[in-house]
């Protein structure tokens, strides 16, 4: 019953690595995009005379922000431009006919590019800091956790996209929706600015929303290894909370979505 | 047949431009959409850059209202581009399924006739907020206010707007030889994006890059330059104007070129 | 009579990436340097005179849209030379534009949110058409369309047939003096189909426009053209009047055999077997160029070059094995010409 979910995945894996020079353009563009942010927090470090702003070293800052654009490179599956395109085509019927769960077809549709992108981009960005840095990433069980919490933010990240794609059913504007999603995503899972340099009001909101727990989440297992394994699984079971509350929004949301179209014969 | 001067393309421009607004207007709810999105992301911008800089007294000897003026800066010059060229988002899309091909059978300039389809509204809102930051840094910074050095930000902001909407068609032009070449936009954009920082926290090797290869460092550093401290600007920011036409033009021709070879492989 | 159009041995080759199968092949193309060469048209000549409506067939990937693309100056022959209207297209690109149309596919030309009506009018403005010309133009579509019902209309409102319509009506308003029409009715049904053919007929006439036509379908052939020009794999394998074509392989007729029951006709498998027994049959006697067999829904067709052998002959033999139920006998139609040329039977 898996096979299904890994020709899929096979055939993504295919797809993305038929375009030889996009994928090493992904790999530099990364890498010139780390490259910027080290110079530019530099420079924010070398103006101040404290080595420590907001609780956080400029090397604590550099690792967050590095982990903070590999994990959100690699998770942007462009849900929301695939299935708004699919839906506005039309093409969607064909997809709503196959013998699976739609939400779960496109997820393994786009999940051999992760996959890709998670061996090309992640993995290589991940060791270059980890020998750069010389000790910046604690070892220990705070890798497990932080495994774990990945697998649990692709996921998440995936629902909100789908969620958010199904907008596209009731407007036409792929782009304005895709935009807004990428504007409130991008800040509020700490992914551009560390949470630790929010003020304290904006820190409180932004953590009791969904999207901290995609990037914030698990960079915090991952480079706090003082953490107890009480405050661990406090993480990790408010990102299961968020996975299933979003899985059954998604869920939810779709399906009233699309009866809503299939009665007005859109 | 007759000769087609400027006054044929401004006409020809205008209508069809008319024509583009229009057919945007019937999509109402589309067009606030979209024009909510764009006022999102300058705000999540802003809100960014005050996260970042709020704290910082200053960044390599520019003041918080000097970074100001650079981002309003880049956001204003960044506007043509993204009003009038932003068809080439579309590009790599037209060309990728052969609907490219339809522009190369009208008796005028294809890259003209390609680009006068779409006119973004978008940008205006972009501009705005681009203005009310200059606008803003202006006056904490108390600097001057009178027709020579409006006329004088005027220059510089078009002449940055020009390096803007070259690296854009350079980036867009991509798509006629490679495949599937949205990640040299995206990379373009995301660069795009550091020019309202001073090239000088890049280090030397991409300074040297943002000068003279992927020129961002004109698209707002440089030419703010001329309006915030005159007296020690370097000698070739003064040839922002003509660099930035020649940029512009080296940009077109890469474009029409890659035009032309696409012609040959697609069917 | 002076040519509009005069390809002198024109060739285009392009250089394509060979790819690999699998994920390892695909891991290979990342840094292959492997490119062969295509020859996608090749030394090509011919002359097309003001007025006439050629039909420029081949099957997929023959060379036809290379041929079209440099004729209209969208592309640069690897040799030789192309001349239309008296100007290089390749060279002249903008100016050769202004004298001709073009109608591609399914795709359209017209502003996709507009009526057609603004459409036609920034074309005015594009082609710099003079007032009172337009207004004839419009004049003499509205003697053979109902204008009113299509001008108003956007087009992305419209049906195809209407669309298609539309483009053809958009390539002839500046009056060129070439109009190229690349598969003007595919995905049209009968009705429609006919409507285009004689919209193009009429144009053509009134205008003299001349008209290249590239289709695959042969009532587009039938119904317009008088000359046309084969190419495949990039070489040309006809060039003559329509009436050449019918006798190009000598004097055939296709033979058609019900050799079952009526009710039993659509046993696909006994069908095959049939064709198969008659094929093995004829072959004994005659080579496949005399007499080729083949079969449709229900009955089994042979074309007979009668040349070469009787028809009647061929019937007998068939007789001597099978019960013939129905026949009936056709002239050959275009289409099998066609398809025997396109299938090597020239050589």
């Amino acid at each position: 019953m898996w096979r299904k979910y890994f020709s899929l995945t096979r055939a993504g894996i295919l797809d993305s690595l038929q375009f030889r020079l996009s994928l090493i353009f992904t790999v530099v563009g990364n890498l010139l995009y780390l490259l910027l942010i080290y110079y530019l927090w530099r420079a924010i470090f070398a103006s101040v005379d404290s080595p420590v702003i907001n609780g956080m070293t400029f090397s604590d800052t550099m690792v967050y922000l590095v982990f903070a654009s590999a994990l959100f490179n690699f998770m942007e599956m462009w849900i929301v431009w695939t299935v708004g395109r699919e839906i506005q085509e039309g093409k969607i019927v064909i997809d709503l006919l196959r013998p699976m769960n739609y939400l779960t077809y496109i997820f393994f549709r786009g999940f051999g590019e992760v996959v890709v992108k998670f061996l090309l981009t992640f993995l290589p960005t991940a060791i270059v800091v980890f020998f750069v840095s010389d000790g910046a990433i604690p070892v220990g069980t705070n890798l497990i956790y932080f495994a774990i919490s990945v697998c649990f933010s692709l996921l998440i990240n995936y629902y909100i996209n789908f969620f958010v794609a199904t907008i596209c059913m009731h407007t036409e504007s792929i782009w304005g929706i895709n935009i807004m999603k990428e504007v409130i995503v991008g800040i509020l899972s700490g992914a551009t600015v560390p949470l630790a340099f929010f003020p304290q009001a904006f820190r409180s909101i932004a953590m009791v929303l969904p999207f901290q727990t995609i990037i914030n989440s698990p960079l915090q297992l991952l480079l706090h290894p003082e953490y107890t394994a009480v405050q661990c699984l406090q993480i990790l079971g408010l990102q299961l909370i968020w996975l299933v509350v979003l899985r059954l929004l998604a869920e939810w949301f779709f399906r009233v979505s699309l009866k809503k179209i299939t009665v007005n014969g859109g | 047949m007759k000769k087609k001067t400027i006054g044929y393309y401004w006409r020809i421009y205008r209508k069809i431009i008319a024509q583009d607004i229009k057919s945007k207007m019937s999509y109402r709810a589309d067009f606030f959409i979209s024009m909510i999105g764009m006022i999102a992301t300058n705000v999540a911008g802003a809100i960014g850059f005050w996260l970042i800089f709020q704290n910082f007294p200053s960044v390599k000897g520019w003041n918080y209202y000097e970074m100001i003026f650079f981002y309003g800066f880049s956001l204003i010059s960044a506007t043509p581009a993204q009003c009038l060229f932003d068809n080439n988002w579309s590009l790599r899309i037209q060309v990728y399924s052969g609907d490219f091909i339809k522009y190369c059978f009208r008796p005028m300039n294809l890259f003209f006739y390609f680009m006068s389809e779409v006119f973004d509204i978008k940008g205006l809102g972009q501009l705005g907020f681009g203005i009310a930051a200059v606008a803003y840094a202006w006056v904490k910074l108390q600097l001057p206010f009178h027709v020579y050095s409006i006329a004088l930000l005027l220059v510089a902001v078009l002449s940055a707007s020009l390096f803007v909407i070259a690296l854009l068609n350079l980036a867009a032009s991509a798509c006629f030889w490679i495949v599937n070449s949205f990640f040299v936009l995206s990379l373009c954009n995301t660069l795009r994006d550091y020019a309202k920082y001073p090239v000088t926290i890049f280090g030397p090797v991409l300074r040297v890059v943002f000068t003279f290869i992927i020129p961002i460092a004109f698209m707002a550093y440089y030419p703010s330059q001329i309006i915030l401290r005159p007296e020690s600007v370097s000698t070739i920011v003064w040839f922002t104007p003509v660099l930035g036409v020649a940029f512009f033009y080296l940009s077109y021709k890469v474009w029409m070129k890659g035009a032309m070879a696409y012609n040959g492989t697609g069917s | 009579m002076e040519p509009i159009i005069r390809l002198d041995d024109v060739s285009k080759e392009f250089k394509v990436l060979n790819r690999h199968e699998g994920l390892k092949g695909s891991i290979q193309d990342l840094f292959s340097r492997d490119y062969r060469i295509v020859h996608a048209v090749n030394h090509i000549s011919m002359d097309i005179c003001p007025g006439e409506i050629v039909g420029y067939l081949g099957p997929n990937g023959a060379g036809k849209s290379t041929t079209i693309k440099m004729m209209t100056g969208v592309l640069q022959p690897t040799s030789g030379k192309i001349v239309c209207n008296g100007i290089v297209p390749y060279k002249n690109r903008s100016e050769n534009a202004q004298k001709i149309g073009v109608v591609f596919g399914q795709r359209t030309q017209l502003w996709w949110a507009l009526p057609v009506i603004e459409s036609f009018k920034i074309l005015k403005d594009i082609y710099q058409v003079e007032d009172a010309a337009y207004k004839d133009m419009m004049d003499l579509y509205g003697s053979m369309v109902d204008l009113d019902a299509l001008m108003h209309k956007p087009v992305r409102q419209m049906s195809l047939g209407q669309r298609t319509l539309c483009d053809i009506l958009a390539a002839f308003l500046h009056n060129p003096g070439v109009v190229f029409l690349d598969e003007p009715t595919i995905g049209l049904d009968v009705a429609m189909k006919a409507k285009i053919r004689e919209l193009i007929q009429k144009l053509n006439e009134e205008k003299n426009t001349t008209v290249i036509l590239t289709t695959h379908d042969m009532g587009d052939v039938d119904a317009l053209c008088k000359r046309i020009v084969i190419i495949d794999k990039g070489d040309k394998l006809y060039d003559n009047d329509m009436e050449h074509l019918s006798n190009l392989f000598g004097a055939y007729r296709t033979l058609s055999l019900l050799l079952t029951k009526k009710k039993d006709a659509c046993d696909e498998q006994q069908l095959d077997e049939l064709a198969a027994s008659v094929k093995a049959l004829l072959a004994d006697k005659w080579d496949e160029s005399t007499c080729a067999v083949s079969r449709n829904e229900q009955q089994i067709e042979i074309l007979i070059d009668e040349a070469k052998v009787p028809m009647m002959k061929v019937l007998n033999a068939v007789q001597e094995q099978h019960k013939i139920y129905d026949m009936h006998l056709q002239e050959i139609s275009t289409e099998s010409v066609i398809r025997k040329i396109y299938e090597g039977g020239m050589a």
